[in-house]
């Protein structure tokens, strides 16, 4: 898959601060990348720099072949930013706003572009009103409508979803699933469920750094300690020894109609086939044997706290 | 074609918000009072003297000169309330970062941002056309010098309106982007003042050159020359450059 953006040894210095060191990490076309971090790890900072708002102090971002700088205006022209905070003007009509920003991006058909954008994110019945007098759901269907409407296809989402309301929250996350059907998007969120329904890659920054980067699915197995099996037997039955499959530690629960065991082998090798005729063999009514993924959640804390 | 859509934005917020109404009507009331009590005071001093000397007291002076440099000293506050939320507001609300992520340079926002101020000030003005009328109405027919005081005071308003913009993008606070531009005008008269009083001749004579007082003073009095247009020109494009690398300061 092609690479749209790299991000290769940058790091950002501000007056006595480092804030982003030596990351690297890339954004494959057609992705939802997710990039995850605690408040004030760098993603901002990261994300402002891809976009061509600040320059890299060190390093290299590329994005589309070519590199990225603050005076790259046509390769600026290609990213759409969704800021934490949209900079939206809240004098103005929606219909006003989204026009203004068609023009200063040189749109060629504004009206048309502009109507299409009310249409897709469903603005039609606010269209005549003030943005500052919009809800904060609206408002960041606004922002989110201000970066597409010049039809950039690379996006960058900072923490799209926070502060809105459940309904409004589901609502945006089908449009952002929508939008990724054209377009690649870079999208940061405290939300780790909503990354792991959204995105198919992450990165993972803490105090500047990248921790971890790649597939969600390859991280999840790169992250998982040991081999991790549920393991339900019939009610009232008990796990025989298993320490010929390797060492391991189990945990038991009972509930419902079954026994559940929980078993973490240190060897990480999938000997679900053996272990299954085994207990067969040993005359337990094996119901059901899944191996178990660590949530991202679980990754997550543990890349950040381990530095902390 | 650019900087018309950043121009006519800004126009826009102007006169979506009572400001723009607010400070043209303020601004035609005080300069009618002003007016008013210059006639009083003229008519008064005519009736006081004997015939013989009342025509030693011009009209043109006593009334349309000093009228012109009230309307300078209400520039003082006028000026820096309408500059004074130009860059800081947007900075305060992030939206800056609109024009930087489109292909939109910071001279041209700065150029947009100079224009539309202008443009309020010039039909701040315009409520002023009404006092040549009566001028004319009473007999004054010259119209070279109304014509220069009113380049005097537009080159006055632009030179502050630069000064301005470079104040408001150096703070994210309206109050305090304000309350520099005021004393930055301020500064700007009282150099010219300090240059009167100094004894070495040439020193004063750079002190008089760098304020903007003997300029205005020189245009107000139809007698500009090549030295006033080259001030107000580096002037107002030194304020402007400035303000642009100020802008560009959020690279550093």
């Amino acid at each position: 898959m092609d690479k749209i953006l790299v991000v290769d040894n940058v790091s950002r210095e501000y007056p006595g601060r480092l804030a982003v060191s030596s990351a690297s990490f890339h954004v494959v076309q057609g992705s939802i990348h997710g990039f995850l971090g605690p408040n004030g790890a760098g993603k901002s900072t990261t994300m402002r720099m891809i976009a061509g708002l600040l320059p890299v102090t060190q390093g290299e971002i590329t994005l589309f072949g070519e590199k990225m700088r603050p005076d790259h205006f046509a390769l600026k022209n290609k990213v759409g930013l969704l800021p934490e905070n949209p900079p939206l003007y809240l004098d103005m009509t929606v219909r006003d706003y989204l026009s203004y920003v068609a023009s200063i991006h040189k749109v060629e058909k504004v009206k048309e572009r502009t109507d299409f954008v009310i249409e897709q994110l469903s603005l039609k019945d606010v269209t005549h009103r003030l943005v500052g007098n919009l809800s904060k759901g609206f408002r960041q269907r606004v922002g989110l409508a201000q970066a597409i409407i010049y039809d950039a296809p690379f996006l960058i989402l900072d923490e799209p979803t926070n502060g809105l309301d459940p309904q409004s929250v589901v609502e945006l996350r089908e449009f952002i699933k929508k939008l990724s059907k054209e377009k690649t998007i870079l999208f940061s969120s405290h939300i780790l469920s909503e990354v792991e329904q959204l995105c198919d890659h992450i990165t993972i920054i803490h105090q500047g750094k990248i921790r971890a980067s790649g597939n969600l699915h390859e991280i999840h197995q790169k992250f998982r300690q040991g081999l991790v099996l549920k393991i339900g037997l019939s009610v009232g039955e008990q796990l025989p020894d298993l320490s010929k499959f390797g060492k391991y530690q189990s945990t038991h629960h009972s509930g419902g109609h079954e026994e559940h065991f929980h078993v973490v082998f240190e060897d990480d090798k999938d000997c679900r086939k053996d272990l299954s005729r085994f207990l067969v063999s040993e005359g337990k009514g094996l119901l059901t044997i899944q191996v178990e993924s660590p949530e991202l959640e679980d990754i997550f804390l543990r890349m950040t706290e381990k530095q902390s | 074609m650019m900087i018309w859509h950043l121009y006519k934005k800004d126009m826009q917020s102007y006169f979506s918000s009572p400001l723009a109404y607010v400070l043209i009507g303020l601004f035609s009331l005080i300069s009618g009072i002003i007016f008013f009590n210059l006639l009083v005071t003229y008519s008064d001093g005519i009736q006081a003297l004997p015939a013989n000397y009342s025509q030693d007291i011009s009209f043109l002076e006593e009334v349309v000169l000093r009228l012109f440099a009230n309307i300078n000293f209400l520039f003082l506050f006028f000026i820096p309330l309408i500059t004074m939320k130009l860059f800081s507001d947007e900075k305060r609300q992030s939206t800056l970062d609109l024009y930087w992520m489109a292909p939109v340079r910071e001279w041209q926002v700065v150029m947009a941002k100079g224009l539309s101020a202008l443009s309020l000030v010039l039909s701040m003005l315009l409520m002023t056309i009404i006092f040549p009328i009566i001028i004319y109405g009473v007999g004054v027919k010259n119209f070279s010098t109304l014509g220069a005081a009113y380049l005097a005071l537009a080159l006055n308003a632009s030179a502050y309106i630069s000064l301005g913009l470079f104040c408001s993008s150096l703070s994210e606070n309206q109050i305090i982007s304000g309350l520099l531009s005021i004393l930055s005008i301020m500064f700007m008269w009282m150099i010219t003042w300090g240059g009167n009083l100094n004894s070495n001749y040439l020193v004063a004579e750079i002190f008089v050159y760098l304020g903007i007082t003997s300029h205005f003073e020189r245009v107000l009095k139809g007698l500009m020359g090549t030295q006033d247009i080259v001030y107000y020109a580096s002037f107002i494009f030194s304020m402007c450059f400035l303000t642009v690398k100020s802008l560009g300061r959020r690279n550093w």
